[in-house]
């Protein structure tokens, strides 16, 4: 446990926000939101970015946050939807913004990527790690590509699993099971997709397609209308399974 | 539960296996193979196998010789005639599966379940033109058979209801834990799993981290009990880079299911993982 009055800042909307800010005050550091590090930018140690759906609402806190914090406050970003390049390409202290990915739960992350943009200086690569440390994980560093490497192989499985589901090959279950049963996965994918988020999923999906160009990483239509219909998973009620009834036998 | 007459076809590990998890339930097995030498190497398998049941105390040894009375080696496809259900495990080629359930649908009553372990075989096609196509199906163990619980129960264009419901609660008869899934390519656990391992060299062949970490990585961050490396070393690369060129033909080069070149040269270079010393990782 850290015993510090650290102040980090965290925004964000990825499912990701929830998990770090528990984590944050659980390891001792006070929290601060975008509107509460404004007033006292000079107490910021860390800036935390975690949008993956809404790109513009990412450039734009990502830019409020680089034109509020003194220069040398390390940001690191998610690159899951986007690089890490990219998002430093929007600033105007390219050198102290470093992408990481993971996804939720963190309970479950023994290990949390960090992939430096090219822009990202040495330093800041330093304290990202310590950072990551500091919450009790450790840290992989590898080259900035869309969704690193553990998001980026889940989210192909689960989308592979969604065009199975949509063709209906089988039903969600036979294929958890399946997956479970006959390869040894810790979750079936679509119950894996429903804990993580499958806004995160889409959007990791989305951007390997977007920045990769290729027939390889196309979203099963199925995962992107259950997205648009703002069915997220369990955290939203309705994923791939229905979580409603469940809710009303605890309540 | 009432004991069936099973046949078993090709006394391979697969059919071996299988004949051994029918036997533990109780069921007669007949286990066919035209090759003597690989019927006496199945018998050794299931003497060995069932002594060291005995010997942890899992089963008695009247227990044991009960069970090995269950099986019935023979090497005459025409012994297959009394048989309730028969579960074919040759090698995975479509030649071979047509003759012998051509062969069966002559043999076997019109009501006898004939079902086919394969991974990659079409069931649709191994039924095509055949009498009675409707009690053709898919039974797709994993290996080992007597370890893995999962059996993929495939549902052929032509196989009937009435007998996938038989074939699946076979399956639970057997201890196993059976899901059902229509005739596509790489049916779910070969489909799904192919982005673990191609994924996986995708991101080594563009470098953004070596084998050692993305294995490391997927362990870590991601809780599979083995990295995608690791796993193809154990499988055998050219098994697992044939799977993918399989799946990646049926859905007629769809581009999610591409192959890798650097799987293709580790194949092509005798680099196979464990069974030749040396594949992502050195084993000598």
């Amino acid at each position: 446990m850290t015993t510090t009055d650290q102040a980090v800042a965290l925004v964000g909307k990825s499912p990701l926000y929830a998990e770090l800010y528990e984590l944050l005050n659980e390891k001792g550091y006070r929290v601060l939101s975008l509107g509460e590090a404004l007033k006292t930018p000079e107490e910021v140690q860390l800036a935390v970015e975690v949008n993956s759906l809404d790109l513009k609402e990412k450039e734009e806190q990502l830019q409020a946050l680089d034109r509020l914090l003194p220069p040398h406050v390390p940001i690191v970003t998610t690159s899951l939807a986007i690089t890490a390049t990219e998002a430093a390409s929007w600033t105007l202290h390219p050198e102290r913004i470093c992408g990481f990915g993971t996804l939720a739960p963190l309970a479950e992350r023994q290990l949390i990527e960090i992939a430096p943009a090219l822009q990202t200086e040495e330093a800041t690569i330093r304290k990202a790690e310590s950072f990551f440390q500091s919450l009790g994980k450790e840290s992989e560093l590898v080259e900035d590509e869309v969704g690193l490497v553990f998001p980026r192989i889940l989210t192909l499985i689960i989308n592979e699993a969604a065009f199975a589901l949509m063709e209906k090959a089988a039903t969600p279950h036979d294929i958890d099971v399946a997956m479970k049963k006959g390869t040894n996965y810790p979750y079936g994918p679509l119950e894996w997709a429903d804990r993580i988020g499958l806004d995160e999923i889409y959007a990791i999906s989305r951007g390997l397609h977007r920045d990769l160009a290729e027939e390889r990483y196309r979203t099963a239509p199925l995962l992107r209308k259950l997205v648009l219909a703002k069915r997220y998973g369990v955290r939203s009620g309705q994923g791939f399974y229905s979580y409603e009834q469940k809710k009303g036998r605890e309540a | 539960m009432n004991t069936k007459t099973v046949g078993v076809i090709g006394a391979g590990t697969m059919g071996a296996g299988i004949a051994l998890v029918c036997a533990r339930k109780g069921h007669e097995v007949k286990l066919l193979d035209a090759n003597q030498a690989v019927l006496e190497k199945a018998n050794g398998y299931l003497q060995s196998t069932l002594s060291r049941d005995v010997e942890k105390g899992k089963i008695s040894e009247e227990q044991k010789q009960q069970t090995l009375g269950q099986v019935d080696f023979v090497s005459d496809m025409e012994r297959l005639a009394s048989c309730d259900i028969v579960i074919e495990a040759v090698p995975e080629r479509l030649d071979l599966k047509k003759t012998i359930f051509s062969e069966l649908s002559r043999i076997c009553r019109c009501d006898a379940l004939l079902l086919t372990n394969t991974s990659s075989i079409s069931i649709t096609e191994i039924a095509g033109g055949l009498p009675h196509p409707e009690r053709i199906l898919g039974f797709h163990f994993f290996n080992p058979a007597p370890v893995m619980p999962l059996v993929e129960v495939i549902q052929g264009k032509k196989s009937s209801e009435e007998n996938m419901q038989t074939a699946y609660r076979f399956a639970e008869e057997l201890g196993k834990v059976p899901v059902r899934v229509t005739d596509t390519p790489g049916f779910i656990v070969n489909r799904i799993a192919r982005p673990y391992y191609n994924e996986a060299l995708r991101i080594h062949g563009d470098h953004v981290a070596d084998v050692a970490k993305i294995d490391r990585i997927m362990k870590l961050a991601g809780g599979f009990k083995m990295g995608p490396f690791e796993l193809q070393d154990m499988i055998g690369i050219d098994i697992n880079f044939a799977t993918t060129q399989s799946v990646y033909n049926d859905f007629f080069q769809e581009g999610r299911f591409k192959p890798s070149r650097i799987q293709q040269r580790m194949v092509q270079a005798g680099s196979l993982g464990r069974k030749t010393g040396e594949g992502f990782y050195d084993y000598n």
